[in-house]
């Protein structure tokens, strides 16, 4: 099978720009993976192409980068799967890095996000109190499961898109890492690891979906959905982000519709008076278009319907 | 200059785990790795860590250390294994207790599963991700205790002054610095040497750049000719294929679709040791009962729900690989190389032959493998030695005042990377690995002879005066990747040939040494170790037999499964 590599070059201590260079593969079998042939190139064709890469079973996470576009680990990608019309497949570096040389880019950012979240275990009891292991039911345990599959091969942050626009936001793998904790029973520290999530922008989450394309299948975006319940059992509501979701929660299931005017008072808060004041302007523009909502709804019909569903998922679960 | 009081190289479980014992005792650490250390090959362990908790079934540190110095073909030094399986449960418990994510029985302790070549079931586990959970536990760890990690830096040389070792030289992969790294304790932690072959499980960072540093610095490396081959490995890519997989009760099948195993193993069939399972395999495939040189590993029975469960790691491998979903197709398998017994050869507390040199993990040899590892020990035999080897160095380091920084070192290699980056002409480093990876696989595999070995020799020792001339293209100071698969070549190089006439010289079967012109074990002659020593880039080895195996309770047995 014959095909060109279009690979991103750069060496950040030399070039200003980057370049690409086209290179051919022509002998590797059907079944190469896009790392295969990345490490023919370099063996057989140009030795100073640059990339991380280790294990080639998906379990190291070195060799994530972008694919024709979309991030993914090159030894998990078959190159017949992402050939492009002309035969081509465009390797880059990973987004939301500074790239350091070729498909390299610098981690630093991504691992210092860990460290913020004080990533080991902090139990309540001293070990010495236990002469065994801690017990955990097969069942507590297994919530832990999916994430401990992640390999910190960074896709899911190279792919999001708040990210992009706040380097500041924790990012999915690791706001799923706060999860592994917040949900480990052994651990003692639940409020405070909710609390310094979302100092590290939780609310921020878009809810995208985008991370949920992950290698591994740990799926940072349900992670992040039950890390942001567990901020708001831990009654760290007194932001916008939980006042949001709150209030969006309490309009629905008061009306049966998102009652806007209710929701953004209740995001930005009732008494802040000067968060008010500085929505005015679009308060202004929207009755200019004629599209201010109303102040007060009247519930839709048949709204019980829409509370008995609300009632249900809040019951307690036996 | 980089001046620690200890300086682990390398951050896999070994290394990590030194480093945090040290940094509990409030040592001053560091690690000098060559990737992160989440990155390491040690998180691709798939099927558990053995100790004797008991938790399934009756079992004792002893019942353990039986099974690995039988396992071992009596080769392994019994007051080290006792040493290991002793601690073995303590360590179990050291890593529940920093949250480490086992898998659970329905009363809340530690699940075990039965392995190859053990007599209960005592191999702790996370589904087929063990490696993974207990590395990321001790990376925590080192983000708890702040250790300093020196993340890609390559060590080129290990540094010693007046006989004592006194730290490395590593390179700097993000400016291409050579810096001087100074400490009063060395522990290597550097991990397998599986790229030696051109088929292994191994990543492509299993060079064995620590066990040829320390080689080259004087220190004889012990057992080389000890490499055990995995029975189940991908034909496609080599790619591991758990143990726990057969734990579990998969089939080994030929193409009659016999469970063949039972011939060569009576009792234990598929979960024979490793060695026994390989050759057995070999056997089916040399006399035609193989399909494409495969046979198949057969998780069918299993069912959906226990496949998934407990494997799926390996399952989506084998996707991956193959296209053929291991739920309702057989799964062609084929040994690869996968471990090396032997290593840098040390004592039961981690130290070498250089005081203030230790080493630790698969880059060492104790030993408590012996002539084959169980599954489940390697893991182990990473968290008891780390932790030990970083014990012994605290208190040696009590007694040694400053070391004098070893700036000879520094120049030295300093010059030898000038000139590698100047060399012209030459052979390519990527064809080198190829001649060093055929010599090996083609003929020092599962079956060995006198003339094929030395056959494998000679072409070692073409390669490695072809490695004096190798090039690379990549001359920048930015992650050269080049040069260091270079480095790592010239690494394979050096250990290879240790190897080889370590094979040629033993005359017996013992373990993963099968030699067809001396099928038997011979316990008169050969209760001794293989010590290889170096004597320079383009030499043989010097081959010494002075170390007897030490024996504490158990004599040489026939050994059968």
């Amino acid at each position: 099978m014959a095909y060109t590599l279009d690979i991103f070059r750069f060496d950040q201590a030399t070039d200003d720009v980057p370049h690409r260079d086209r290179v051919e593969i022509t002998d590797l079998p059907d079944t190469a993976t896009v790392l295969d042939a990345l490490e023919h190139a370099k063996a057989e064709i140009d030795g100073s192409i640059t990339f991380r890469r280790s294990c080639r079973s998906a379990i190291c996470g070195s060799c994530s980068m972008n694919i024709n576009g979309t991030t993914g680990l090159a030894c998990k990608t078959p190159v017949k799967t992402v050939l492009r019309a002309d035969r081509s497949v465009g390797i880059d570096p990973m987004p939301n890095f500074q790239p350091m040389k070729d498909l390299v880019v610098h981690m630093d950012p991504f691992w210092d996000k860990y460290t913020r979240l004080k990533p080991y275990l902090q139990p309540a009891d001293r070990d010495e109190d236990h002469e065994r292991e801690r017990r955990v039911s097969p069942e507590d345990m297994h919530k832990l499961v999916a994430v401990a599959n992640c390999v910190m091969c960074a896709t899911c942050y190279a792919l999001c898109p708040v990210v992009s626009v706040d380097p500041a936001f924790a990012g999915p793998a690791a706001i799923a890492y706060a999860f592994r904790f917040i949900e480990d029973v052994r651990d003692s520290k639940r409020k405070e690891r909710a609390a310094q999530i979302s100092d590290d922008y939780l609310w921020l989450c878009a809810h995208c979906y985008a991370c949920s394309y992950c290698p591994k299948h740990v799926d940072p975006h349900d992670d992040i959905i039950a890390v942001k319940r567990a901020t708001i059992e831990e009654g760290l509501t007194d932001a916008p982000g939980p006042r949001h979701a709150l209030v969006v929660a309490k309009t629905v299931k008061q009306t049966g519709m998102l009652h806007e005017s209710e929701v953004v008072q209740g995001t930005v808060g009732r008494f802040n008076i000067r968060g008010l004041i500085k929505q005015t302007p679009m308060a202004l523009r929207l009755t200019l278009a004629g599209k201010l909502p109303p102040f007060f709804l009247k519930p839709v019909p048949k709204v019980d319907e829409i509370r008995l569903i609300f009632d249900t998922l809040e019951a307690p679960t036996l | 200059m980089i001046k620690h009081d200890i300086v682990v190289i390398g951050g896999g479980l070994a290394g990590m785990r030194a480093a945090v014992e040290a940094a509990e005792r409030g040592a001053d650490v560091a690690i000098i790795s060559k990737m992160h250390p989440v990155r390491s090959h040690s998180g691709a362990a798939q099927g558990g860590i053995n100790a004797a908790l008991g938790n399934r079934e009756d079992d004792s540190p002893e019942n353990h250390a039986f099974d690995c110095a039988k396992g071992s073909d009596y080769l392994g030094d019994q007051d080290a294994i006792e040493a290991m399986a002793d601690d073995a449960p303590r360590q179990i418990i050291w890593l529940e207790h920093r949250g480490c994510i086992f898998s659970r029985m329905p009363d809340g302790r530690l699940a075990q599963r039965p392995f190859g070549g053990a007599g209960s079931p005592r191999t702790c586990y996370s589904a087929d991700v063990t490696g993974l959970v207990i590395l990321h536990t001790l990376w925590e760890q080192l983000e708890r205790f702040h250790v300093k990690v020196y993340e890609e830096f390559f060590a080129t040389a290990l540094a010693v002054e007046d006989g004592i070792g006194t730290g490395v030289v590593a390179y700097n992969m993000r400016d291409g610095e050579l810096q001087l790294v100074t400490a009063k304790a060395t522990i290597f932690a550097t991990g397998g040497l599986g790229r030696v072959y051109r088929k292994t499980t191994n990543g492509y960072a299993s060079t064995a750049d620590g066990t040829a540093i320390a080689y080259r610095a004087g220190i004889p490396l012990m057992d080389m000719e000890f490499v055990q081959f995995h029975p189940t490995s991908l034909k496609e890519n080599g790619v591991l294929l758990s143990e726990a997989a057969r734990g579990e009760g998969a089939y080994l099948l030929n193409s009659l679709g016999e469970r063949f195993m039972f011939k060569y193993a009576p009792n234990k069939g598929e979960l024979a040791s490793r060695d026994v399972v390989s050759r057995a395999e070999w056997t089916e495939i040399l006399e035609g009962r193989g399909v494409d040189g495969c046979v198949f590993l057969d998780l069918r029975h299993l069912g959906r729900e226990k496949i998934l469960e407990r494997l799926p790691q390996i399952r989506e491998l084998a996707l991956d690989a193959t296209g053929k979903d291991a739920i309702d197709t057989p799964i062609p398998i084929l040994p690869g190389m996968h471990y090396a017994m032997g290593g840098i050869e040390t004592d039961k507390f981690g130290q070498t032959r250089i005081p203030g040199v230790y080493a630790a993990g698969e880059c060492a040899c104790v030993s408590v493998h012996g002539a084959n590892r169980l599954g489940g020990n390697s893991l182990l035999e990473t968290i008891v030695f780390g932790a030990r080897s970083a014990r012994h160095a605290i208190d040696y380091i009590k007694g040694v005042g400053e070391v004098r920084p070893s700036e000879r070192t520094l120049a030295s290699e300093k010059n030898r990377i000038a000139g590698i980056l100047a060399r012209r002409g030459g052979e390519r480093h990527s064809h080198v690995r190829k001649a060093i990876n055929e010599a090996m696989s083609d003929h020092a595999f599962i079956f060995r002879d006198e003339a094929d070995l030395k056959v494998g020799m000679e072409k070692l020792r073409a390669a490695r005066q072809a490695a004096t001339t190798m090039t690379v293209q990549d001359k920048s100071k930015t992650f050269n990747t080049d040069l260091i698969n270079l480095l790592e070549t010239e690494c394979l190089a050096d250990i290879a040939q240790p190897i080889v006439l370590g094979a040629i010289n033993r005359q017996e079967s013992r373990g993963a040494q099968a030699r067809t012109d001396f099928p038997d074990r011979n316990d008169e002659k050969w209760m001794v170790h293989t010590l290889m020593r170096y004597k320079g880039a383009t030499a043989d080895p010097e081959p010494d037999y002075s170390r007897k195996v030490t024996i504490t309770k158990w004599q040489p047995a026939v050994r059968t499964y």
